[in-house]
């Protein structure tokens, strides 16, 4: 689907966010052993949500470009897998989670591109999400290498 | 898409708000409809001139107490007024959008804007200082002290229904003054809303009402001898009125007009960042704005002007259109039924007078089941000369009229021709050619690589020819000598 609106894209970012603070807290109950870290993700996540909420609600204007600066973003390139099932190991979940955190990535580094004419906040505050993806590939990557 | 969830429940019955009160107007009630979905969400009173002069007298004897209050106490009202609005931002961006018809985005940006005054405002201790100078002879010095005068009214329009009047309101109660906000009698339930806010964070009665009416109630206020001023913003023909009424009664007066605003494309525009900010400017808030785009101007060759065109209207063909509540839609229904007919008149005029309709929005593709009664669609028209009517008159519509320049001379030559100087904007890559602009165009608001050139809280919403009446205008420090009266004094101790 095509997200051509502000509200579209803070909706759809936060629904991102949604979705994978709760495969993190699914993996924080199947691996306690990780639990914290797990945990600390799926805050994070929530986090970002409300700094996406607040950037847009902050500087959106009606005499900028807020329904016409996303054209071009489709939801589909976007879309995270966040299902498990009993027998995932954990291996392979980790692996799932960062494909997801480069997909979630990916679209905020986009939406970033795309809103540079929405005031300097709200694709400031993509670009710094984008950049915590980053480090949480990392940390996801360490894991990998622990497990 | 899903649409969010409606604030409005059922039918309001509004109320006038007079002397810290709800109060039953006493005047004949008419509906008040959702645009998109045609559905009665409120009924509103045209109040009687018995309650307009309750209003005043409420608010007359409200001032002398407030005037006294210390500015940082009325500020400290204007920050509780600003947290609550952050409290319902979203109530109140959607309210807008079921009495305006406006996208979700465009009401949450008006809400913000109307937020961004009463922050300005919250300024007052340092805005309302006056100057002084000592020495002015030996041992003489003089000093100048802001007052405020008393009662003020704004009289509001239906395109910014939560916006306009926070242009003046939180001002006009910094100062020391008492207002009485007269709501669109269109869409008048988010001042309501306000109103409602206003009372929790604590103004005392009578120094903020509002009284809901149609031209009788703006009559009467404007006759009111204890009303010190009106601001006002709509129609140039009304704004004109409104003008010459508050001259004969010896009123303060802002009157903001209507526009025709030109929109200039130089050759050397990047259109890529160009065209979604003309789609803004065009067709955001349904083109009901008087900052909007109306004549997109192309100077250049052939090659760039059909680039220009194609690009201008495939994005315009693409745009979404249906109720704002939902989120993916980028343009909203017209205010009403009889806005779309007169938007309709000018498609027509438009045709008959030799312009190439490029773009025909009379039919629109709805998203979603809607009635079809208030919905239009982008329309473009090409070969668009300056004598046209289509040109000349504010259609205040989604209705783009595209014309061509030789070079700059000309182009600035025919904004000239209109006779309204609200806003005209230009893009283009050469800062030589933005400054020309700037430097020569008669307009108050100049947008460079901007398509609504619309002013922030801290700067006066400006306006020249018949787009504005008046001297001083709303928003930021001009408001606060709008609200004020320059007082001198002169000291000598011997």
């Amino acid at each position: 689907m095509r997200l051509k609106t502000a509200s579209e894209i803070v909706k759809f970012a936060g629904e991102l966010e949604e979705k994978s603070a709760n495969f993190y807290e699914k993996m924080a109950e199947r691996f306690p052993e990780r639990k914290d870290i797990f945990l600390s993700f799926a805050k994070e996540n929530r986090k970002c949500k409300k700094m996406v909420q607040r950037a847009y609600s902050e500087v959106v204007s009606d005499a900028l470009e807020t329904g016409f600066s996303f054209e071009g973003m489709e939801s589909g390139k976007y879309l995270i897998e966040t299902n498990f099932s009993q027998n995932d190991n954990v291996r392979l979940l980790l692996n799932k989670a960062l494909e997801m955190e480069k997909k979630i990535q990916k679209f905020y580094l986009d939406a970033a591109e795309k809103s540079k004419s929405l005031l300097a906040d709200v694709p400031r505050v993509f670009e710094r999400i984008g950049k915590k993806r980053e480090e949480r590939k990392h940390k996801i990557r360490d894991l990998q290498e622990v497990v | 898409m899903a649409i969010l969830e409606e604030p409005i429940k059922g039918v309001l019955e509004l109320k006038n708000y007079i002397d810290g009160k709800w109060i039953a107007s006493k005047g004949e009630f008419h509906d008040i409809l959702n645009p998109a979905t045609c559905k009665v969400i409120a009924k509103v009173p045209s109040s009687t001139r018995e309650e307009v002069n309750e209003a005043v007298a409420s608010a007359k004897k409200a001032f002398p107490e407030w005037r006294r209050t210390p500015p940082l106490a009325r500020c400290r009202c204007l920050f509780r007024l600003k947290e609550l609005l952050e409290e319902n931002f979203e109530e109140l961006s959607r309210i807008q959008t079921m009495e305006h018809g406006k996208t979700i985005d465009e009401s949450r940006g008006e809400t913000r804007r109307g937020i961004e005054n009463v922050e300005v405002a919250t300024g007052i201790p340092s805005l309302m200082m006056g100057e002084n100078l000592e020495d002015i002879a030996t041992g003489i010095d003089e000093y100048l002290i802001r007052q405020p005068l008393g009662v003020f009214s704004c009289i509001a329009p239906f395109n910014f229904p939560f916006m306009v009047p926070l242009w003046f309101a939180p001002y006009a109660v910094a100062t020391g003054n008492c207002i009485i906000i007269k709501p669109s009698p269109r869409d008048p339930i988010s001042q309501v809303k306000l109103c409602e806010l206003a009372e929790e964070a604590g103004f005392p009665p009578g120094v903020w009402n509002v009284v809901h009416g149609g031209k009788e109630v703006a009559e009467a206020l404007m006759e009111h001898p204890d009303v010190k001023g009106v601001c006002f913003v709509g129609s140039t023909p009304v704004a004109k009125k409104v003008y010459k009424k508050c001259g004969e009664t010896g009123k303060r007066v802002i009157a903001q007009g209507g526009a025709k605003n030109f929109i200039v494309i130089m050759p050397d525009a990047n259109l890529e960042k160009t065209i979604p900010a003309l789609m803004t400017s065009f067709y955001g808030n349904t083109g009901q704005r008087c900052l909007s785009g109306a004549n997109a101007l192309v100077v250049g060759d052939d090659k760039f002007y059909k680039k220009f065109v194609q690009g201008f209207v495939e994005a315009a063909s693409r745009i979404r259109i249906g109720y704002g509540l939902d989120e993916s839609v980028q343009m909203g229904p017209m205010q009403s039924k009889e806005g779309k007919k007169r938007v309709l008149g000018f498609i027509e005029r438009g045709i008959k007078e030799g312009a190439k309709l490029v773009l025909d929005g009379r039919k629109p593709d709805i998203t979603g089941n809607y009635p079809s009664d208030c919905f239009l669609g982008p329309t473009v028209f090409e070969d668009v000369t300056c004598d046209m009517e289509i040109a000349k008159e504010e259609i205040f519509g989604p209705v783009a009229c595209i014309m061509r320049a030789k070079s700059l001379d000309e182009a600035i030559s025919m904004i000239h021709t209109s006779r309204y100087g609200n806003a005209a904007c230009i893009f283009t890559s050469s800062g030589k050619i933005a400054r020309e602009f700037q430097y020569r165009v008669e307009c108050g608001n100049i947008g460079i690589n901007i398509g609504i050139a619309a002013p922030m809280a801290f700067f006066p919403f400006s306006g020249m020819k018949e787009s504005f009446f008046g001297i001083l205008h709303g928003q930021g420090k001009e408001a606060i000598r709008f609200f004020t009266e320059s007082k001198v004094v002169i000291q000598r101790w011997w």
